[in-house]
């Protein structure tokens, strides 16, 4: 992939940063985990559509 | 993603993502992390401002730097990192306020014609989900990245 399709990129170029380690393990956000996981306890999720080619 | 957005730094499992928001009141480290639920699989997408400090996150914060298009660029970028890596995962956003939720809305929107190529998007309302439109107020919003099935026929 060259820099102009880079550049065009939907997934971004990402730097890893082994510093960042740490925040895996702190609770952050806890309230909207905790929202999260009362709404997938009372509503669950949504049936997924499926997107269907067809080639001859 | 034509729009501009910020460099973007994680650690290797892209479940916590970092960049600097750039504006009048100055450098904001901004902190994106992917929590796994108690269902496996599905993930809560959550941002918020990084204390230089004390490293200590504040999600209700409201930064006004000037660049809240390019702040959600930069997150709708690392969904599209994370589910790069993590391709069957959920992800699940709810706001701290129902002004944060609008906020996530417009977001949506904004970008929804260029996500929807990529990303089933559902909207939470009257405890039920359905698929996500614009102008409509929900209460919480779920990703999941399409798999597109060939049949060769």
């Amino acid at each position: 992939m060259n820099i102009k399709q880079l550049n065009k990129s939907k997934v971004p170029i990402v730097r890893i940063d082994n510093s960042l380690e740490k925040f895996i393990k702190i609770p952050l956000f806890q309230d909207k985990v905790d929202k999260a996981n009362e709404i997938l306890r009372t509503v669950g999720l949504p049936k997924l559509q499926t997107t269907k080619k067809h080639h001859r | 993603m034509k729009l501009p957005r910020y460099q973007l730094k994680a650690e290797k499992s892209l479940l916590v993502f970092e960049f600097v928001s750039e504006g009048p009141k100055g450098q904001i480290p901004k902190l994106v992390k992917f929590t796994e639920t108690n269902l496996k699989g599905l993930f809560n997408l959550a941002f918020g401002d990084k204390d230089q400090h004390t490293d200590e996150i504040n999600d209700s914060v409201v930064s006004n730097n000037g660049d809240s298009e390019k702040v959600l660029s930069t997150v709708v970028a690392t969904l599209y990192a994370f589910t790069d890596k993590h391709p069957d995962a959920y992800v699940l956003a709810t706001g701290s306020t129902k002004s944060r939720i609008r906020l996530y809305r417009m977001g949506i929107t904004k970008y929804f014609d260029e996500i929807q190529k990529d990303y089933h998007i559902y909207g939470l309302r009257n405890e039920a989900w359905e698929n996500f439109e614009k102008e409509i107020n929900y209460e919480a919003f779920l990703a999941k990245r399409k798999k597109t099935i060939k049949f060769a026929l």
